[in-house]
C-alpha cells in the first residue's frame, strides 16, 4: 500500500500541477500578446477530478467534455504541444487550428469537447453503446460536466438511455456552483444533483475535491465496476473555480459570488493538499522539485513550438472539405461487381414509368 | 397598450429628442420602454439579470423592474422556449434572450413544432406575441459553435417573423415592434454591431415590420444589405461613390416579412442585384431575395446577382483564418463592380 501510495501521489501532484501551471501560463501570455485568440475557459481550481481521472484511463476510453476541458484533454493523455498549439491557432494544433479551446480535441487520443451545454452527456451515451456494441473490449466512455448541465433537458435522457441499455459510462459532473455567473439557487429549487440521476437508475456518489487521493481511490473502485458491466456511475465532485468564468481575467467584479467563498475556496487548495498528501505519503522533496521544474519547462517548450508553428491556410483545407468517401464494402463490391454500382443501373435512368 | 399606440407605425423613427446610444443600449432601450408601456412585457434569459446584462442589452432592467420581470434562468433553452409559448398564449409578452444564436438550437422544436404554427392551426383564434432575441457571434475564434447565424433557417418556417437591425435607431424600433407584434418574432443581432452608436430617438417608436430602407440612393446598382452587413454595405458604396459607381443600398431590416415592394423598386431603378447576407450561401436568405426578384424582373435584369455571403463552411478559429473569412466592404465593392460591369 505504502509505495502504491506514493507512486499516486505523486502521479496525481504531477498531473494537478501540470494542469495548474499550464492554466497559471497561458493566463499570463494572453494578454498583451493577444497570439491566442480565442475564448478560453481555464480550469485553475478544478484540477482535482481530472488528476484523479487520469490514473483510471486507458487509451481506449473515450472522453466528452464540456468546454473546461484542459485538465481532462491532458488527463486523456494527449500532448501538451497540441493543446497549446491549436490555441494559438496552428496547423500543429490538435484539431489543425480550426476549434480552438471550446471545441478542443484529439481524435488519436479519443478526446473530445464541445462549448454547447450538455452535448457531450448525449455524446458519450453513443460512445459507450458503440463501446458495449462491439463487445470484447473493456473501453468506457466519461463524460464531462458541470452542474449547469443538469439544467438541460438531454442530460436527463442520456442518464435514463445509459441506465436503460446499462451502457459503460462514467457521468463526471464537477460542481463549481455556479453556471458562469448563475448560482445554484437561481437555476433549482433542489439542489440534490446525484439523487436526480439515481432516480434514473443510475448509481451515484458525492464527493469533495479536497483530498485527491481518496478522489482518485474511489474512482478506481467505480471505474472497475463500469468496466465490468456494472453499468453508468454519475459521480459529482464539489470543486470550485478560482479562475473567472472565461478569459483570463477574474470576474469577481460581476459580484456574482461572495468574496469570502471565493477566499475560503483558494485558501484550501486542493493542489496544496495534494502536495501535503504526496510528502505525507513519503513522497521525496527531490522528487516533488523535479515535477515542479519539469511542468514549467513543459508548458513554455510547447508554447515556444506554438509560436514556431504555421498557421492553416484555407487552401490546405480542400481535402477535408470534400466529400469523405465510402464505407469500405462498397469499394469491394463495385471491385467485384463495376456494373452494379457504376453505371447500367435500369432504375437510375429517367424513363416514362 | 393604449399609450404605445399613441405612437403610429413608422419606416422611419418621429424627429424629436434624441440621445446618441450604442447598439446595446439601444437594444436595452426598447426593452425598457415596452415594459414601462406594458405591464405583460416581461425579460428572461441567461444572465438577463446580472452586472454585466448580456453585453449591456439588459443592464439594469431587473432593478428598475424587480425579479418579477426580469429574471435570470437555469440553461434549459427548451423548456425555457416552451415557457414563453405558454405564456404569451395566455396573453404576456415574453422576450427570451440567447447570448449566441446556437444556443437557441436546443429550442428548435418548440419554434418549428408549436410556436410557427400555433396562431394558423387555431384557426385564427390564438395568438403567439413572443420575441427570442439571439446575438450572433464574431471574431476572436468564436468558432463552429459560438458564431452561427441561422436566419435562413427560421426564416423558412410559415409564421415566424425574422428582424435583423443593422443599426442603433433601427434595433430600438423593430425591438419594439417585434415585441408588441401578435406574432412570434426572432430577433437577431449581430455582436459586431454592439459598439456603433448613432442619435436614437427618446420617445418609444415602432418601425413597421416588413418595411425595408433606402439607407443611400443609386442609380447604378442595388446593394440589399442584412443585419451586420449593413455599415460594410455603406462603406462600400462610399468607396465605389469616389469611382463614379452609385450604389443604391437597401437595407432590409426583416427577411420575414420580406419587402419584396422596395427591392423590385430599386432593381427597376438600378437593373442590378447585389445581396449581402452575414450567413451561409447555401440555401440561404441572398438566395431567396435573389431568386424572387429574378422571377417577377429576371429578364429585365442587367446582369447576373451577386451575392456576398459566407463561405460555406464553419467559422475556423485560427486568426488568419478567421481573417478571411468573413466577407468585409472590399468583397462588396468587388460583388458590386462585377455586376455593373455585367460579368
Ligand atoms: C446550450 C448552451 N446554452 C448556454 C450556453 C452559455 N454558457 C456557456 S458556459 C455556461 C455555464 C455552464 O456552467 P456549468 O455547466 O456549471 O460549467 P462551468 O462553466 O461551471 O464549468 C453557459 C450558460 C452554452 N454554452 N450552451
Ligand atoms: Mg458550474
Amino acid at each position: 500500500m505504502g509505495q502504491t501510495q506514493a507512486a499516486d501521489a505523486l502521479a496525481l501532484y504531477r498531473m494537478m500541477r501540470l494542469i495548474r501551471r499550464t492554466e497559471e501560463i497561458l493566463i499570463a501570455e494572453y494578454h498583451p500578446a493577444n497570439e491566442m485568440r480565442c475564448p478560453m475557459h481555464f480550469c485553475v481550481g478544478q484540477e482535482a477530478a481530472p488528476a484523479a481521472l487520469s490514473l483510471q484511463l486507458r487509451p481506449d476510453d473515450v472522453i466528452m467534455s464540456h468546454y473546461r476541458s484542459h485538465g481532462y484533454y491532458l488527463a486523456k493523455g494527449a500532448p501538451l504541444d497540441a493543446m497549446i498549439a491549436e490555441f494559438y491557432g496552428k496547423a500543429t494544433g490538435s484539431n489543425g487550428g480550426l476549434a480552438g479551446s471550446m471545441e478542443l480535441a484529439h481524435h488519436g487520443f479519443h478526446f473530445y469537447s464541445g462549448a454547447i451545454v450538455g452535448g457531450p452527456l448525449g455524446l458519450a451515451v453513443g460512445s459507450a453503446f458503440a463501446q458495449r456494441y462491439r463487445r470484447g473490449g473493456s473501453g468506457i466512455s466519461v463524460a464531462v460536466f458541470g452542474d449547469g448541465a443538469m439544467d438541460e433537458g438531454v442530460s436527463y435522457e442520456a442518464l435514463n438511455l445509459a441506465a436503460l441499455h446499462r451502457l459503460p459510462i462514467l457521468f463526471l459532473c464537477e460542481n463549481n456552483r455556479y453556471a458562469a455567473h448563475t448560482p445554484a439557487p437561481a437555476r433549482a429549487a433542489s439542489h440534490d444533483l446525484i439523487a436526480r440521476a439515481a432516480a434514473f437508475g443510475v448509481a451515484v456518489r458525492r464527493m469533495p475535491d479536497k483530498n485527491p487521493l481518496e478522489l482518485a481511490a474511489a474512482m478506481n473502485v467505480i471505474v472497475a465496476d463500469i468496466r465490468e458491466g456494472r453499468g453508468p456511475f454519475l459521480l459529482e465532485v464539489e470543486t470550485y473555480r478560482f479562475c473567472g468564468h472565461v478569459g483570463p481575467e477574474s470576474d469577481d467584479h460581476l459580484d456574482y459570488r461572495p468574496v469570502a467563498e471565493v477566499d475560503a475556496a483558494k485558501a484550501s487548495d486542493p493542489l496544496a493538499a495534494m502536495l501535503r498528501l504526496a510528502r505525507a505519503a513519503g513522497v521525496a522533496d527531490a522528487a516533488l522539485e523535479e515535477v515542479d521544474a519539469s511542468c514549467d519547462e513543459q508548458v513554455w517548450s510547447a508554447i515556444r513550438a506554438a509560436k514556431a508553428a504555421p498557421f492553416p491556410r484555407f487552401q490546405d483545407l480542400r481535402g477535408i472539405e470534400a466529400a469523405n468517401g465510402y464505407a469500405p464494402v462498397v469499394r469491394e463490391l463495385i471491385d467485384a461487381a463495376p456494373t452494379r454500382f457504376l453505371g447500367g443501373q435500369a432504375e437510375t435512368r429517367l424513363r416514362p414509368y | 397598450m393604449s399609450k404605445a399606440s399613441a405612437v403610429e407605425l413608422a419606416s422611419t423613427p418621429r424627429a424629436g429628442r434624441a440621445t446618441r446610444l450604442s447598439f446595446g443600449a439601444a437594444v436595452n432601450a426598447a426593452q425598457r420602454q415596452a415594459m414601462e408601456l406594458d405591464e405583460n412585457v416581461f425579460v428572461f434569459g441567461i444572465g438577463a439579470d446580472g452586472k454585466a446584462g448580456i453585453f449591456g442589452s439588459t443592464a439594469g432592467l431587473k432593478e428598475r423592474f424587480s425579479a418579477r420581470r426580469v429574471f435570470d434562468t437555469p440553461i434549459s433553452e427548451q423548456s425555457l422556449t416552451a415557457l414563453a409559448a405558454g405564456a404569451a398564449n395566455a396573453g404576456l409578452r415574453p422576450v427570451l434572450v440567447h447570448q449566441r444564436f446556437d444556443f437557441l438550437l436546443y429550442s428548435a422544436d418548440q419554434i418549428a413544432n408549436w410556436i410557427g404554427p400555433w396562431r394558423y392551426i387555431s384557426g385564427g383564434h390564438a395568438t403567439m406575441p413572443l420575441t427570442i432575441r439571439a446575438i450572433v457571434g464574431k471574431g476572436w475564434g468564436q468558432g463552429p459553435q459560438h458564431s452561427k447565424s441561422l436566419h435562413s433557417w427560421f426564416a423558412h418556417l410559415p409564421g415566424m417573423q425574422v428582424v435583423m437591425p443593422g443599426s442603433p435607431a433601427d434595433a430600438k424600433g423593430l425591438l419594439l415592434s417585434s415585441i408588441f407584434s401578435n406574432d412570434p418574432t426572432l430577433f437577431i443581432e449581430g455582436r459586431s454591431l454592439y459598439a456603433m452608436e448613432e442619435e436614437v430617438p427618446d420617445e418609444p417608436y415602432f418601425i413597421r415590420l416588413g418595411r425595408a430602407l433606402v439607407r443611400r440612393p443609386g442609380k447604378d446598382v442595388t446593394l440589399v444589405a442584412i443585419g451586420s452587413l449593413v455599415p460594410g454595405g455603406l462603406e462600400a458604396a462610399e468607396q465605389l461613390a469616389a469611382e463614379r459607381i452609385e450604389v443604391e443600398v437597401v437595407d432590409l431590416r426583416t427577411l420575414v416579412p420580406l419587402d419584396l415592394e422596395t427591392v423590385l423598386a430599386s432593381v427597376g431603378r438600378t437593373g442590378r442585384l447585389v445581396v449581402a447576407d452575414p450567413g451561409w450561401r447555401d440555401f440561404g436568405a441572398a438566395a431567396e431575395v435573389i431568386a424572387s426578384v429574378c422571377e417577377r424582373v429576371g429578364p429585365a435584369l442587367k446582369a447576373a446577382p451577386q451575392r456576398v455571403t459566407w463561405p460555406h463552411r464553419y467559422a475556423p478559429t485560427s486568426a488568419p483564418l478567421e481573417a478571411g473569412y468573413y466577407p468585409t466592404s472590399a468583397d462588396i465593392v468587388r460583388a458590386c463592380k462585377s455586376a455593373v460591369a455585367g460579368i
